[in-house]
């Protein structure tokens, strides 16, 4: 008698356990389900956002874009002499050339070794890819053409010498006969004594506009 | 009228604790939280400037050595310098942002403790105790025990540089957490130099100066 209570009492136990573990997979193909659901439309509204971005800022400016999105923008005139970049700079490490649409480059992307830019001064002309790697890493970049006077390229030597997070080149296209430059940044300077020349590394010299603050100007390049 | 003498009491005691408390953080500052953020030509910003510049070239050459020798005893202790040098440098950089102020200024280094005039920043040594672009060079033409004994030299110059600007700061700073940074860097450098005395000796050699 016992027994067979006891029996029926057990099937009826595996039965209710059965059920519930048949509710048990079902909630959990639900939440499957649900979450898969979720996912996609994530996915789906990340591409969306991507696809948006990225076509509005093609759509920005394409008179001065180079390809692949390196670079893509033109300069708005400061009320203090700086030109500053509006539009896109790439950040992207490649191991090709750039064709920027500004001289000397502001931005864009680059080659993934950095110029050294420890005070660093170069008597011949660099490559583009590499200097641009270092106005990311927050340094200036004094430039001089043919034009500029003997005096003014030894003052500007002796300053970039003197200053970690700097460096200097010739640049024979550039427009004017001495240019600044960091990262989104640009200006011309009449000549070394230019009041503007302090003013500019001041608040460019490992300044706010540096896309990797703390990375180094020394272990890369040199020429 | 009683609840509302309880409530009282208790909005009463609520306000004293927030004094309190509020007294408590601002006393918590060293007495700074109130001053105004360290001007550009403080000695605060200027140590914060330079010593980020000292600090880098440390960073610099023990990286170099650790290139240029195997030795387990130089390379512990190179790395042990460019981890912290490094990471002060952050710290002394991110306290510039933090004042809004510039990371370079138009006046020679250590102006800020009255010694402009220190260094002649000839080839690279921009601060007292800083090596010259040459000898950085030659440390990276070097290899084995040559190297060490250069890097232990060139070390030890440098940390009795540091130190010498470490302690224009503990005098003259007045935020203070960069006071107490300095301090530590005096005392740190100062237990390395005699470890590098020691290392010096075990190798034949000793300090240059």
């Amino acid at each position: 008698m016992g027994s067979a209570k006891n029996t029926g009492t057990a099937a009826r136990k595996a039965r209710i356990e059965e059920m519930r573990r048949a509710e048990q997979s079902r909630e959990r193909r639900t939440r499957i389900v649900k979450i898969a659901a979720s996912a996609v439309v994530v996915a789906g509204l990340v591409v969306g956002g991507v696809a948006v971005v990225h076509a509005q800022s093609g759509k920005k400016d394409s008179s001065a874009s180079d390809s692949k999105n390196s670079a893509s923008g033109h300069f708005v005139a400061g009320s203090d002499g700086v030109n500053t970049w509006k539009g896109t700079l790439g950040r992207t490490h490649v191991t090709s050339t750039v064709n920027y649409p500004m001289h000397p480059p502001v931005g864009g992307n680059h080659n993934p070794v950095w110029l050294n830019c420890n005070g660093d001064v170069y008597t011949k002309s660099v490559k583009d890819e590499n200097a641009v790697h270092a106005l990311e890493h927050g340094a200036v970049w004094v430039t001089y053409n043919k034009k500029a006077s003997a005096a003014d390229v030894k003052a500007l030597t002796t300053k970039v010498k003197s200053t970690p997070y700097s460096l200097m080149s010739p640049y024979d296209s550039q427009k004017d006969p001495i240019m600044l430059s960091a990262w989104g940044h640009q200006r011309t300077v009449k000549s070394a004594s230019d009041p503007a020349v302090n003013s500019f590394f001041e608040k460019f010299v490992q300044g706010s506009q540096t896309p990797e603050p703390g990375a180094a100007c020394t272990g890369g390049l040199s020429q | 009228m009683r609840s509302a003498a309880l409530i009282a009491g208790a909005a009463a005691t609520a306000l004293v604790a927030a004094g309190a408390i509020t007294y408590a953080v601002a006393e918590d500052g060293g007495g700074s939280s109130n001053s105004p953020a360290p001007t550009a030509d403080s000695a605060d910003a200027g140590f914060a400037r330079d010593m980020a510049v000292h600090h880098q070239q440390a960073v610099e050459m023990s990286y170099i050595v650790r290139d240029r020798t195997k030795n387990v005893e130089v390379r512990r202790l190179a790395y042990d310098i460019a981890q912290t040098q490094a990471n002060q440098r952050g710290m002394l950089l991110g306290w510039l942002d933090l004042w809004g102020l510039p990371k370079v200024s138009a006046d020679p280094p250590m102006t800020w403790m009255g010694m402009g005039d220190m260094a002649s920043g000839k080839d690279g040594a921009l601060m007292p105790g800083m090596a010259t672009n040459t000898e950085l060079k030659k440390l990276n033409t070097l290899s084995g025990k040559p190297a060490e004994v250069l890097f232990l030299q060139l070390m030890t110059d440098h940390h009795k540089g540091g130190i010498h600007m470490a302690e224009g700061c503990v005098e003259k700073c007045r935020v203070g957490v960069e006071k107490r940074l300095a301090q530590g860097m005096v005392d740190a450098q100062q237990s390395e130099i005699q470890l590098m005395a020691d290392m010096l000796k075990a190798r034949g050699a000793k300090a240059r100066s």
